[in-house]
């Protein structure tokens, strides 16, 4: 296979299981290079914990995930390697409450990475400016609103420029005012070449920002396509169910 | 009183420095212990959990006399009164602080583990800079019980000879006969000890939470 064509991430057969209980089921999904990727579905179908099994976060049970061409493996220091070239976005931010948003931003570039304290804090105000938040370099996560929260976090997770991002619902925790400034942010991110996978209720932005739309239901992927075809001409009932019933909410 | 005081106070030396150092022992012991009781292997987890019911399980008065009669006094190894006390009472109340330490473990939300696994920090500078200073805030206030408590039991080093304040308060009385006003001197002596351990709790708590969520 040339490079080219290559997925950047890579699936395979992917499953999770809490305790035994299997929760996704047979996953395989490729990530082009500079693709953003929605995940939709119902609550409870897995998106959330499939999100997490590309970092390990929740180990896959079964299956592989492949990174540039190299399989993931359990050790240690393969799981670091992966996790410093994927980035993570948490509904609930995550921020770190002690340490000001320029610490917090610095701190894996300086501790997982090992670039010194000066570049690091370079690095974070360049990520603090990206993500219109330079002047809140010194403030502690506790004195901002809950959109600057997440675009905060959305600023740590680039200081260590990866090469994909994950997010999983990022604006769920918040108002639609304040959502709609960290859409922004990942909208813009997306327009400059940034692979994505994002988990969302948001269909605007699945349909407007994704390139591909994936619908997942009961752990399995149900339908996937293009953006703006799944979303306008879902072709399973499963997915024109589910897309009626976010429509008429 | 004045003279009864100025007798007792040759045992303040003794009585701090038993307090402190096991004090030190007990809180750096602790944490580990505390570490290794989260495992998720429950082969790691079962030694933990066995040396820290242990530890509490038996009489410090027995712990003292085993340590400083029985390990302490073989041809290899002589160890002194303070000695033998500072390592009882450390590794007994390391076994109580490990278990503060659980607690405040436990109470950092599993957002800040995960936040640290996904940007892949090294194990040290997760809890150095992330966990710990979080866990604090509930620490703090049971590791100030536990010092005080650890002030008192430290008497009980008197018994296998160390020079303490209580150890004072025998042989005076063995002189005296005054056991109602050298016993009440040593009391007061325990509870003015005590209090700088409350202040400084107190203030390290305060400090700390307003370190979390100020600016
Ligand atoms: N830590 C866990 N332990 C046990 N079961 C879990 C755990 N996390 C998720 N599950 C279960 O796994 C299934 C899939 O959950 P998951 O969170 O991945 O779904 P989701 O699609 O993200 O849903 P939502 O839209 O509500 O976030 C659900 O049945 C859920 O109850
Ligand atoms: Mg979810």
């Amino acid at each position: 296979m040339n490079p080219e064509s290559r997925p950047l991430l890579a699936l395979d057969g992917v499953c999770v299981a809490y305790r035994h209980h299997e929760v996704v089921h047979d996953v395989s999904l490729d990530v082009a290079s500079g693709e953003v990727v929605a995940l939709i579905g119902p609550s409870g179908a897995g998106k959330s914990s499939l999100l997490r099994a590309i970092n390990f976060l929740e180990p896959p049970s079964k299956g592989r995930v492949v990174l540039e061409g190299a399989e993931v493996g359990g050790s240690r220091r393969s799981l670091d390697a992966l996790r410093r070239d994927v980035g993570m976005v948490f509904q609930s931010f995550n921020l770190f409450p002690h340490l000001t948003a320029l610490q917090n931003v610095m701190l894996a570039p300086v501790h997982t990475l090992g670039v010194s304290k000066e570049q690091a804090r370079e690095r974070a105000m360049r990520q603090l400016t990206h993500v219109g938040l330079a002047e809140h370099a010194h403030v502690k996560p506790g004195k901002c609103s809950g959109g600057q929260q997440q675009r905060i976090a959305i600023a740590r997770a680039l200081a260590m420029e990866p090469k994909v991002m994950l997010f999983d619902e990022p604006t769920s925790a918040l108002d639609p005012e304040l959502g709609a400034e960290v859409l922004a942010t990942m909208r813009s991110l997306a327009a400059e070449g940034m692979t994505m996978v994002v988990v969302t209720h948001e269909m605007h932005f699945a349909e407007d920002v994704a390139d591909r739309v994936v619908f997942m239901a009961d752990g399995r992927i149900v339908e996937q396509n293009a953006a703006g075809k799944l979303m306008r001409d879902p072709q399973h009932p499963r997915t024109q169910r589910f897309l009626n019933a976010v429509r008429n909410r | 009183m004045s003279t009864i005081l100025s007798e007792l106070a040759a045992g303040i030396p003794q009585t701090i420095g038993i307090t402190l150092a096991s004090f030190v022992v007990a809180a750096v012991l602790g944490l580990p212990l505390a570490v290794l009781r989260r495992s998720e292997v429950w082969l790691v987890r079962l030694p933990a959990v066995v040396v820290v019911e242990v530890l509490r399980a038996v009489p410090p008065i027995v712990w003292l006399f085993l340590i400083y009669y029985s390990l302490g006094s073989t041809d290899q190894v002589r160890l002194t009164t303070f000695q033998a006390a500072v390592i009882g009472l450390g590794l007994i109340y390391a076994a109580h602080l490990s278990e503060a330490y659980r607690a405040g473990l436990n109470a950092v939300p599993v957002g800040q583990w995960e936040a640290t696994r996904a940007l892949a920090l090294p194990r040290r500078q997760m809890y150095a800079r992330v966990i710990l200073p979080q866990a604090l805030v509930v620490v703090v206030p049971p590791m100030a019980t536990f010092a005080i408590a650890l002030l008192k039991d430290s008497a009980i080093a008197s018994v296998i000879g160390a020079t303490d304040i209580t150890f004072q308060a025998v042989q005076l009385t063995q002189q005296d006969l005054n056991g109602l006003g050298n016993f009440t001197v040593a009391g007061l002596l325990y509870i003015a000890l005590g209090v700088p351990f409350a202040l400084v709790a107190r203030g390290a708590d305060r400090v700390l939470s307003r370190r979390l969520v100020g600016s």
